[in-house]
Formats: structure tokens, sequence, C-alpha cells
């Protein structure tokens, strides 16, 4: 039996910068101020979404759970340490909260694979509220064959289901809103159950609540095993704990973002699916968690990296699914209207097939950052990363796509460094492992070379400053990696004069910084700041002895978190708003890299 | 039954599998590695664990060739044909059984419902095996009816 459905007037789509994440190591959610979950794709990150409405069109479906009235958000933020999410809203007569979060530790235990559960409360008087529930699976956003049964409505599409339970017991029909009562005392629990491939588990929504507390537990336990003396721990502890979030627990994955097609130039074409996994990503993870005290994570990502790229080895894929499979063609889907009418909605990504030099160079820093941290590589990770590096030796001449994936090659300096920092980091790993003397040989004469060729083609002696790619004017806020490498000393005027440079020549106002020159790569419209960027610049003026800067600079990047301390990869420079796919593992990464460069800079 | 032959002939069949798989790793056809999955239920230490479970896939072998020898012995014919499809029956009992399952009773191994407590690093199979490579299905298959072959080829009827 098909319910039937009610259009109810659009609600406006929130800022990106509204949304808070939902996670459970295994899929995300997105939900707004208004207590809307606009997106969740099921059975993972990557999967298809059964709430789209973000990019998808109110057709796309939604999940709400919040005021019946329009009401004012007093008070929004995560639990202390947790994963779990509290809106409070003050409506009149009182105050209503929704507490929310999805459950991460399923295993060992009868529980579905996805449970989200939502609490409404109030601790004055009665209050209205209003649950809509509107599941649409797919591109297409089908609706469900729907049935109530004694335990909760379960909506089925072939072999997805997923089951509403709540307690009190609340006669839902999807498509159609639902008003409720919360009074004091008597909080309204819903609970969402999705089964793919599998039979429902339904969770009575008192034992979810408990469920809920206990991973909030876990997450406490987590949350304290990280450095105590990190500076802005709060920050970083709230960046480390969405980087996990958006670590796909069954293969060590960290998901560049949860989301495809938030846009980058809002109404324009920038728009691209960042669910997949970007080994630099990986990369920045493992040196993140290992130098805050979590060395299992880091060994997750490392051991994802190495797995996943076992098929094409020696070559380093340029990103990968959350299981190490290529990364679908990119496509379009016709009929969504994208966020803010931001089209294409694109899914797969194009960059899969591109050659990027880079990303020999953070993968082989990540084995370095293990070994400097007192292991050793097994014998096959260390072939696999001699087999990395002998492909950079191999082919470091050759024009790549660089980091930003441009789509014409070009010579990039980024990429040269990165080549130059691929073979430095093996040959200081070859230390203590075994290599060849003809092997050593080989990759000493390419790094050399590379040193040598970047510092005449890739340096501008006019501006000072390294440049984008040979003979261009142009800078490139990457090549801020360049003190954290050895290539140059940090007190070298190349090295202070390419960070000046970029700083002046890329900035975007206050701390923001431009990844390259506005408008020259080749898309229509423009693009914000790339906050990774301004986190790079942190990490290299920490680096480079100019700590009270960087702390400056740390200090007003934090002032553009969103306000539950996340961050998508861009930002508005003139509205401070966030661009681009939410929240970012790269720009959290980077924060974090950025807090470890502080605290381990001399004070002064 | 054919004794001497399946104490013999299992070990060349599970050692023509393994080089077959191994082979098609190389070729970058799949990322499966039986040594590997199987040796990392005693040891974390993948160089290790492959040595072990090299050991451990040879004795399973030879408890598979067991039932081939015995389905020849029934059937009075022990030819190449028999033996594939034999080995098509392992295999699709492997892929859609035994596969799918490890990750309930491997220590090391991941699975589709891991959460953040999880310190398991190796990656579940799924469905087919297909986690490992879309392409390791057919890999499995093939290993296994080469298996068969062989098996067939060399074991006697009676």
């Amino acid at each position: 039996m098909t319910g039937g459905y009610e259009r109810t007037p659009p609600r406006p789509l929130a800022p990106i910068s509204d949304y808070g994440l939902l996670g459970d190591t295994r899929t995300a959610a997105l939900v707004d101020g208004d207590g809307g979950i606009d997106w969740l794709c099921v059975p993972r990150f990557d999967g298809e979404p059964l709430f789209g409405r973000l990019v998808g069109g109110p057709d796309a479906g939604t999940f709400r759970l919040g005021p019946a009235q329009p009401a004012t958000v007093v008070e929004r933020r995560y639990r202390r340490h947790t994963a779990t999410l509290e809106t409070t809203w003050e409506v009149r007569g009182g105050r209503l909260t929704l507490t929310e979060g999805m459950v991460a530790e399923v295993s060992g235990r009868l529980l579905p694979t996805t449970l989200i559960v939502r609490r409404l409360s109030t601790d004055d008087s009665a209050v209205d509220a209003v649950v809509q529930f509107d599941p649409r699976f797919g591109v297409r956003h089908r609706r469900p064959r729907v049935q109530h049964r004694r335990q909760a409505l379960v909506c089925q599409w072939g072999s997805l289901a997923v089951s509403l339970g709540s307690a009190p017991r609340l006669s839902i029909e999807p498509g159609r809103p639902t008003s409720i009562t919360v009074s004091p005392g008597r909080p309204v629990t819903l609970v969402l159950a999705v089964a793919h491939r599998e039979p429902l588990i339904h969770v009575d929504p008192a034992a979810a609540w408990d469920l809920l507390t206990e991973d909030e537990d876990r997450w406490r336990d987590w949350t304290a095993e990280i450095d105590r003396s990190l500076p802005f721990r709060e920050y970083v502890v709230r960046s480390l704990l969405t980087l996990r979030l958006l670590t796909y627990s069954p293969s060590r994955a960290p998901v560049a973002a949860p989301t495809t097609s938030l846009p980058e130039d809002p109404g324009g074409v920038r728009n691209w699916d960042y669910r997949y996994v970007w080994p630099r990503d990986a990369s920045i993870g493992v040196s993140a968690f290992l130098s805050v005290g979590k060395p299992d994570e880091a060994q997750g990502f490392l051991a994802w990296l190495l797995h996943a790229s076992r098929l094409q080895r020696p070559r380093l894929p340029a990103l990968l699914t959350l299981h190490g499979r290529r990364v679908p063609a990119e496509r379009e889907l016709p009929g969504w209207p994208g966020y803010l009418g931001s089209v294409p909605v694109r899914v797969g990504n194009g960059a899969a097939g591109q050659h990027q030099l880079d990303g020999y160079g953070w993968v082989i820093d990540a084995a370095w950052a293990f070994v400097q941290a007192g292991h050793r590589l097994y014998t096959e990770t260390w072939r696999a990363i001699r087999g990395f590096a002998d492909i950079v030796a191999r082919y470091w001449q050759e024009p790549d796509a660089g980091i930003w994936e441009v789509r014409e090659p070009a010579q990039h300096v980024h990429s040269k460094l990165m080549g130059w920092l691929a073979l430095d980091r093996a040959l200081r790993i070859a230390d203590t492992h075994p290599l060849s003397g003809r092997r050593r040989r080989r990759w000493q004469e390419a790094r050399d070379a590379i040193a040598a060729e970047v510092r005449t083609s890739g340096f501008n002696p006019t501006a000072g400053s390294y440049v984008r790619s040979y003979g261009s004017d142009a800078f490139d806020a990457a090549l801020l990696v360049l003190p954290l490498l050895d290539m140059d000393s940090v007190e070298s005027p190349r090295v202070q004069g390419t960070i000046n440079a970029v700083r002046d020549r890329l900035s975007a106002g206050g701390p923001l910084l431009y990844r390259y020159p506005p408008g020259s790569d080749g898309f229509h419209g423009t693009e914000g700041a790339f906050l990774p960027c301004s986190f790079w610049l942190v990490q290299a003026l920490a680096r480079t002895g100019r700590r009270t800067e960087a702390v400056e600079l740390f200090q007003s990047m934090l002032d553009h978190a969103s306000p539950l301390g996340l961050y998508a990869e861009e930002l508005d420079p003139t509205t401070g708003a966030h661009l681009g796919n939410y929240p970012q593992t790269l720009t959290h990464a980077a924060l974090v890299q950025a807090a470890l460069a502080i605290r381990d800079a001399p004070a002064g | 039954m054919d004794w001497a032959g399946w104490a013999l002939f299992g070990l060349v069949a599970t050692a023509v599998l393994t080089a077959a798989l191994i082979t098609a790793q190389l070729a970058g056809l799949t990322r499966l590695d039986f040594p590997l999955v199987l040796g990392t239920l005693v040891t974390e230490d993948p160089d290790r664990a492959r040595v072990v479970g090299f050991f451990i896939h040879l004795c399973a072998g030879q408890g598979f060739a067991l039932g081939y020898a015995a389905t020849f012995a029934l059937l009075h014919r022990a030819t190449w044909w028999i033996g594939a499809l034999l080995g098509t029956v392992h295999v699709g009992i492997a892929l859609t059984v035994l596969l799918p399952l490890l990750p309930g009773v491997h220590p090391r191994m991941a699975s589709q419902r891991a959460g953040p407590a999880s310190t398991a690093v190796l990656e579940p199979p799924g469905l087919f095996g297909v986690n490992y490579g879309i392409q390791t299905p057919a890999v499995v298959a093939v290993v296994h009816v080469f298996y068969g072959v062989v098996l067939g080829l060399l074991l006697r009827a009676h």
C-alpha cells in the first residue's frame, strides 16, 4: 500500500554552514537548524540518497523533526566530545530541544547497520511540534511501498527497507506532516533503522536512546586519549572527531566529504562529487592522528592506502572508492535542481584517471611519519613504497594535473616539490630498511635533479618566490608546503619569499587565501577562498619561526568555522558563506596539522 | 579411493591454484590473497601471515581434495571436465558462503558493520568478494576450475 502524499510549502534551504553532521563512520546525515535531515546516503557514504533535498530539491526527500511554528534557534551544539547534536528552539510558551545522533558501534549485537535516534523534549510547558518523514530513494526520488506494522512504519524499495519507530506511538504517514505535542517529562523519540540486503531489525526507541548514550561515552573515551597539550584543543578535538566520523570503518578509508555537488560557486557549474577517497587526505590523516596520540587510526589509514592501491600498483590512483575500486565515470543527474540552482549535480568523478605526481609525495611522507614514530614497515609495505618511489624517479619530468586537478596537464612546481619529497622520504626510510645500492643511487640522482630543475625553472627571481608552473608568473598556495620539505632551509630567502608572495598575491582578505589566481582554471565562474590553504599558511609560519603570526592567523580562521565547528572546502570572502562539499576532510586535517605545527614551534 | 593420489595431488592442485591467484594479483586483476586472509587468523604481520596462511591453505586444499577424490570414486570416473564441474560447485560455495561468512570469525577482518571501536584492518570481501576488485569472482572461479581440472587429470577413480 502506498500512502498519500501532500505537497507542503517547501522550506528554504539553509546556508551550508547551518548544517550539522550526524555520522556513524559508515555513512553520514546533514541536518539543518530547522531539524531537517536533508542529506543521507545509504548504506554507505557513496550509496544512493534516502533524503536528498539538499541538492535534489523538494521531491528528493527529507526527515524533519522540529517546532510546528516558526521558531528561533537559541542554542545549537554538539554534546561535549561526542557526535550527538542538540538544537534548542525558543517557541511560544517554552523551549523545545532536539537531541539526535547515529549509533556508531553496532558490531557484535543484533542492531541495524544504520540507526538514527532523534528525541524532542521540553522542560517548560507543552510545545507543538511536527514530524515530516518523506524518504525518497535513489536518483529518481522513488516513493516507498509503505506498511504500518505493529512495531513501526516500514518503507521498502526492493532490497532496501527503512523502519521508523516512535515512542509514544505516532501515526506517521510518509510525505505528510504529523502534528505532535511534546510535554515536559514526556519526550518524543523517533528511531530510523535501515536495512540493505538484510532483514530489518527493529529497535525499541528507549533501547535506541540508551545505545546513543553508550556511544557518547565511547566518543568521550576516544577524545580523552587525544594529546592534552594541544593548543586550541577543543577545536582540534572537533576536527579529529569529524575526521573519524568521515572515516569509513569497514575499510578505514577517509571520505573527502559526505556530499556531492554542493557548489564552489553558487549557481555555477563547479559542483563535484566528493564521496570518494583521495590518497592525499588519507596521508595527511596518518600524520595528524599519529601526532595527537591516535596510532590505531593512523595505522588504519596507511593499511587502507596500501590495500586500495594494490590493483594499480606501482601507479597511485588520484582517487578511489571506499573499498579501493575505480571511481565511477562522472555523470550528471538530469532533473536535479542542485543547491540554490547550482547545476549540474554530478555523481562519479572525472579526476580519477589523472596523473597527479604529488600523491606519491603525500603517501611516502605518511610512511616516513609512521617510521619516525618508531614503527617498522612490513616488508610488503616497504615494497609498495619502493614501487611508488621508482615511479617518481622515472616519470617526474612529465606534466601532471597537479593537486588542483586541472584538466590541462602542466609542469606544476608543487608536484615537482612533492616528487622531491617522495624520493627524499623514501631515502630516509631506506636508512632503516633494506635497499639496493643501485636503486638508492637512482633515487638520489632523481631527487637532486628535481631540486636543480625546480630552482631553475620553477623560481621567479624577480618575485623572489617559487611559482605555480614552469615559466608562469602565477602563484600557488599549495607551495606553502615548502617549509615542511627541508629541500631549502626554512631560513632561506626562497622559502620566506614564497610564503610572503603567496600571502600577498593570493590573499582573499583577512586570513583567507585563494588556492591560485581566481579564474585561471578554465572553468566558468569563480570560486571562493580555499580553506586548507589558510591552515597551510599557519603551518608554514609556525615552521619558519613566525609563531605569533601563526597563532593570530589560526585564531582568525576559527572565526570562520560554522557554528558547530565544521568547515567546508571554501569560503566566500565577501559574504563569509561556506562553499563546496561539507564538511571537508582536507580542511579539518589541515586544521589539525596547523595546530600541531603551533604546538611544535618554539615560543616567540 | 586413490589415497596416494589424494596425498600428493591435493598439494599439487592447491599449489597450482595459489600460483594462478598470485599471477592474477600481479596482473592487477584482484586483491584477494588467500594465504594473507588465512594467515592473518594467526598473526597480523602480513609477511609471516602469508607463510602461515600458505600452509593453512594447503591443509584446506587437502580437505577439499578429499571431497573430489571421494566423488571420483563414487562416480567411478575421474576426468578433467568432471574436475572442472566440481571446481565450479566448489567456487560457488566459496564465493557465496565461505567468503561472506569470513568476517564473522576472522579476528582481524572488519565487517560492513564495523564501527569506531574496530581495530580490525583487513577489509571484508563483500558479496562474491567484489570488495577485492570487480574481477575477483571471475578470477576465483578460474583458479578453482584449474584446481578441479588438475585433480581430475591426476587422481584415479579407484
